[in-house]
């Protein structure tokens, strides 16, 4: 594998199983279906990049970044990070893996624990790896972290509680707690979609600063394609548990080949005059289906414009590079 | 926490707890009750009642169910009350042949409507050492009323009951006033000498008793026949009243009010241990159980289930009968059960937080299952317990009484249950002993509620700070 | 034309026990029948106040401390309670509230639950009910089956157009809606837009729409309000807000640099440095003048004026103020 990618995925998958109650099997009901959030995705990110996973509700992106965190266990696919295999992990190298994949989640107000101090809140990743020295030097640390996401004075914020602080302000304790450990990656899961407009690009030019200074790469999850543009580089769209378009950012909305894609970039407003009037198009019928009834072939077929019977009869596309990094799963791309 | 932000947390709880009335009543009995048990030595009138509950000779000069003292302000006939007098100085003499006895004065001011039961002088005495006691009534007749010589003693109780020793001489002294055919139907032995050495002296004495009110002198004269090794030192006198007492005396005339104070210890103790000790067990359950799940938490589910539906007070009776325990054993019998009081509570609450985006964010950092159970799901429950634990106190005290009532009970210890087995056992109702039941029924129902009430209170308190966020 | 809602000088504030938080501080517009007025603003902005206030149900501790909104010709503020529930809400005004497709009930099915609404205020034979529940849904674009399902069994789509007919079947004429997207997929969310936009055109309804999302305020509104610390920062229609000449107020101004355009890349995003104020001591003179990057001296020491600048352009902002 290139030296230059630091997570792999290959072909991950993650199905739930609900459980069979008791009373089902006496009744011989039969089992709810297997939940398939994520059904077989695979991608690279390169050292320092910063990744976009794109997705509405129900595409699976939450899911693939619980599944790189750890946080839960894939039903199969493998998953490498800086060259080595990590798709299941001992006591020992799980607790390793967790310094250096560090998480950003997406409520600043549930994230930290309230009755936690900041200093306490930051001072938790130390304790659990035992690192950090003495007192004094754990101090350090922590003004340091702060000092990094741009929260000045330090000192004044370690003394207070999180409810003290605003929205933008924790996901900047949040950041900084990642940070104490020194972590490789981070994964960020829709970490603005809760803070104010006027705020959201602070933050994410405080987190793309503190990537360059400290050489970190990032998978940014959100469901949000116009910050997703100015913020990453590259982007993998997903759709029920597969991705349906990847490559370069700019690449990807300027000339989305897919679709889905094309329908999601069509369907986001614009701060644009002269639109009130205007019945938008929208060849995309109906909701996402449910990830328990995946539709046959091209999952997208039952929504898709231009789908045709051979979308739901032939196997699902695999993802097509047509050149420039630039990779979908439509089979009937050049024709509309 | 650090010690300050505890201060501040306390300082919270404070202003919240202050508007709660019915805990401020149980604050304020609760430290009455530490207070009573922290003073208890001098609060005690009998002050040997720990150890010498069921000692027979600790008691004996008390009367038997007597009444206690304050009962006279609702009689026409005031009794008289069990006191002890101390002596003044001792006067000694020197007699011929290098004998010295030595007299003790006693001053006792009788002003009942009847009479004492007895009056007991004892002494210290060593050798061999004959004691007589003369009593010198306001109407200035004196009575000599006993004569001992015991030999051989050795710092020993000399104790002399008037009642016993001075009927001859009370006979002796009616004899002075009733007619040949009145004293023909007396005998000496039919006598109570108290009832003659506090009567007027008149004709009809014996059969009618008019109170001599005024002060009577006691003398106590120890004669030392070798002074140098014989001793006769710390004499009082007691004085066997028909009442006695802040809460009168039981039929075995243990002072109840002495009882009382000694068993106010046992019962916070009993309390407060099961509580705390079958609290802490119950929340810690209750969080572990939930945070794990899975099997765990149904094998720990059905663990409940099964100590949940046994009947507790009905196991306790069984057990002490046959094992006829000590405190603690009863107490830990009692923990085994009560940790289920707060479990479901706590376990519910648990569940929420297992899913608080902090604790995924913890895991997510590295943190291991002690460490969230410990650092971050337990400080936010423990809180709740504290109001668990004052409602478990009520139930663990009446429990212990009864089992105690029943006779089962710890029996090195004064237990207010005991009391009340006391009481039964010697038919107190029937004799209408009611300072014997009313008391002890009264301190188990006023402690239990001083803890409902703080229970309530803290509940009332710390139930919105129970938010998960 | 007659404006259909009048708000004069409204005035709420939350009584709290740190003091009286002034989240609507003198608001006054007119919402003309056919119009779309959108409210936008940052959390602590007040524009969620704002709804529940013009619908007169302040959230406790809130209580209204002066001004008017006038319905049908008579000020809804001093009527009593049981006038108001009967001929002012959902009769003449209604409200989508924010989150509100999660708050239908889970025990009873949709027919019920919207059975149970219409007939509070319209008592009528159930079938004429039903016929008239299965009408409003198909004009929402849900088959009438949907009535014999739980809210569970639903999307969340499906359920904000139910959320949206229920809002409407008693014919009223303003209806407010307060974030009715934000837990949307942006698919489903500009299928939402646009059925709205047709519903408006088929009944003749103005909306009130109140968003933080101010591109979504450019495909709905025709006019827009930008709240700022319970007071006006601007009004203005859309064309004046969003057009090639740009709005008149700083705020506006950054805000709408904050918010990222998708089809074009223009640079990097801007932001607004700074928190949100303080509404129980907001900051003396302009409230926004602490993060404005055009502040003057006269900014922090008075109030700017609510002035005109141009016909239905309003902006609170001593820079027009002085011209």
């Amino acid at each position: 594998m290139n030296d230059d990618i630091i997570l792999r995925v290959e072909d991950l998958k993650k199905h739930f199983q609900p459980h069979q109650t008791f009373s089902q099997s006496i009744t011989g009901q039969k089992k709810r279906k297997v939940v398939k959030a994520v059904d077989g995705v695979t991608f690279d990110i390169r050292k320092g990049e910063i990744f976009g996973l794109i997705g509405e509700s129900g595409s699976g992106k939450t899911t693939t970044g619980k599944l790189v965190m750890k946080l839960i266990e894939p039903t199969s696919g493998k998953m490498f990070f800086a060259g080595e295999e990590v798709t299941s992990l001992e006591k020992e190298a799980l607790k390793a893996y967790r310094r250096k994949v560090q998480m950003i989640f997406q409520d600043p107000y549930a994230s930290m624990n309230p009755r936690f101090k900041i200093r306490d809140v930051l001072e938790e990743p130390l304790v659990i790896h035992k690192l950090g020295g003495d007192r004094t030097s754990r101090e350090q640390a922590l003004i340091k972290a702060l000092t990094e996401v741009k929260m000045n004075p330090p000192e004044e914020f370690l003394g207070r509680w999180p409810h003290m602080l605003s929205g933008g302000q924790r996901q900047r304790v949040a950041t900084a707690r990642t940070l104490i450990l020194n972590p490789m990656m981070l994964v960020a899961d829709e970490p603005v979609s809760m803070i104010d407009l006027s705020t959201r690009a602070e933050i994410l030019h405080m987190m793309k600063d503190v990537q360059r200074e400290l050489n970190l790469t990032y998978l940014y999850i959100t469901h949000d394609l116009s910050t997703a543009r100015y913020f990453t580089d590259r982007i993998a769209v997903m759709y029920l548990g597969r991705i349906v378009e990847m490559g370069p950012a700019d690449m990807i909305i300027d000339d989305p080949k897919h679709p889905y894609t094309k329908a999601l970039i069509d369907a986001v407003p614009e701060p644009e005059s002269g639109k009130v009037d205007v019945i938008k198009e929208l060849p995309i019928s109906g909701e996402i289906p449910s990830p328990a009834n995946i539709p046959s072939g091209c999952r997208f077929h039952t929504r898709c414009p231009y789908a045709k019977p051979e979308c739901s009869e032939l196997p699902e596309p695999e993802l097509e590079d047509i050149g420039g990094g630039h990779l979908h799963a439509c089979r009937r791309w050049k024709e509309i | 926490m650090s010690a300050k932000d505890f201060g501040f947390w306390l300082r919270d709880f404070w202003n919240d707890f202050k508007r709660e009335r019915s805990g401020l009543v149980g604050l304020a009995i609760l430290v009455l009750s530490v207070l009573v048990v922290a003073f208890e030595p001098l609060l005690l009138p009998w002050g040997e009642v720990n150890t010498k509950w069921r000692s027979i000779d600790y008691w004996q000069d008390n009367s038997a169910s007597a009444p206690p003292a304050w009962t006279n302000a609702f009689r026409g006939e005031k009794l008289a009350v069990t006191t002890r007098l101390q002596p003044g100085k001792p006067e000694e003499l020197e007699l011929d042949g290098g004998v010295k006895t030595v007299r003790y004065d006693f001053s006792y001011k009788f002003s009942a409507d009847k009479p004492p039961l007895d009056i007991i002088v004892h002494g210290l005495a060593t050798g061999d050492v004959p004691v007589s006691v003369t009593m010198e009534r306001p109407d200035g007749q004196v009575l000599e009323l006993a004569q001992r010589f015991e030999q051989g003693l050795q710092d020993s109780d000399l104790r002399i009951s008037l009642d016993n020793e001075g009927r001859e001489s009370a006979f002796g002294f009616v004899k002075q006033f009733e007619s040949e055919e009145a004293l023909a139907s007396i005998t000496p032995d039919a006598i109570r000498s108290t009832d003659i050495i506090f009567n007027e002296g008149r004709a009809g004495m014996a059969t009618e008793f008019k109170a001599l009110k005024g002060e009577y002198k006691l003398s106590v004269t120890a004669m030392l026949l070798d002074p140098a090794q014989f001793k006769y030192e710390k004499p009082y006198v007691a004085v066997s009243g028909a009442v006695s007492g802040v809460l009168g005396t039981d039929n075995m005339k243990r002072d109840i009010f002495s009882g009382l104070v000694a068993g106010l210890k046992w019962a916070l103790l009993i309390g407060l241990l099961t509580s705390i000790v079958s609290v802490l067990i119950g929340v810690f359950y209750g969080i572990i159980s939930a945070y794990y799940g899975g099997v765990v938490d149904t094998v720990m589910q059905f663990v409940f289930q099964l100590f949940n539906g046994i009947p507790v007070l009905p196991v306790l009776i069984v057990v002490s009968a046959i094992f006829k325990p000590s405190i603690w054993f009863i107490i830990s019998v009692m923990v085994i059960f009560f940790w289920v009081g707060p479990v479901m509570t706590v376990r519910s609450m648990a569940l929420q937080i297992k899913e608080e985006t902090y604790i995924e964010a913890a895991k997510a950092l590295g943190a291991n299952n002690r460490r969230i159970i410990f650092k971050h799901m337990a400080p936010i429950l423990l809180p709740y317990s504290f109001a668990s634990m004052a409602l478990s106190v009520p139930s663990a005290i009446v429990y212990e009484s009864s089992v105690s009532l029943l006779g089962l009970g710890d029996a090195t210890i004064v237990t207010w249950g005991q009391i009340l087995h006391d009481a039964m056992q010697g038919s107190a109702i029937l004799n209408g002993v009611w300072w014997w039941i009313i008391p002890p029924g009264l301190c188990i129902a006023i402690l239990g509620m001083t803890f409902a009430f703080l229970g309530f209170a803290m509940d009332k308190i710390l139930q919105p700070k129970l938010r998960t966020r | 034309m007659e404006p259909i809602l009048k708000v004069e000088d409204l005035r709420m504030h939350y009584h709290t026990s740190k003091g009286a938080v002034k989240a609507i501080d003198g608001i006054t517009f007119n919402l003309m029948p056919g119009e779309t007025l959108g409210l936008v603003g940052e959390s602590g902005c007040g524009k969620t106040s704002m709804g529940c206030s013009i619908l007169r149900m302040p959230s406790p501790p809130g209580r209204y401390e002066g001004g008017k909104v006038v319905m049908g010709g008579r000020d809804i503020l001093p009527l009593p309670e049981k006038e108001v529930r009967k001929d002012i809400r959902w009769e003449e005004i209604s409200m989508v509230f924010q989150g509100a497709m999660n708050c239908l009930t889970p025990v009873y099915t949709i027919g019920k639950q919207m059975l149970e609404t219409l007939m509070e205020h319209r008592p009528m034979d159930k079938p004429q009910a039903e016929e008239l529940i299965k009408e409003y849904l198909g004009l929402v674009g849900l088959p009438p089956e949907v009535a014999q399902r739980y809210p569970h069994e639903l999307s969340g789509g499906m359920k904000q157009r139910i959320v949206i007919a229920t809002a409407l079947f008693l014919k009223p004429k303003v209806v407010i809606l307060d974030e009715p997207t934000t837990a949307l997929d942006v698919i489903v969310q500009a299928q939402i837009i646009n059925l709205l936009k047709k519903l408006k055109k088929t009944f003749d309804l103005s909306f009130i729409f109140i968003t933080h999302d101010l591109a979504l305020e450019a495909e709905i509104s025709d006019r827009l309000l930008v709240m700022y610390a319970g007071k006006i920062a601007e009004l203005g229609t859309n064309e004046q807000v969003f057009g090639k000449k740009g709005p008149a107020h700083p705020y506006t101004e950054r805000l709408l640099q904050a918010t990222p355009l998708l089809h074009k890349k223009v640079g990097s995003l801007s932001f607004i440095p700074g928190t949100p104020p303080d509404l129980i001591s907001p900051p003396k003179g302009c409230r926004f003048n602490p993060r404005c990057h055009k502040v003057m001296d006269v900014c922090r020491e008075q109030e700017p004026p609510l002035v005109e600048i141009e016909p239905g352009h309003q902006v609170a902002c001593w820079l027009c103020a002085k011209k």
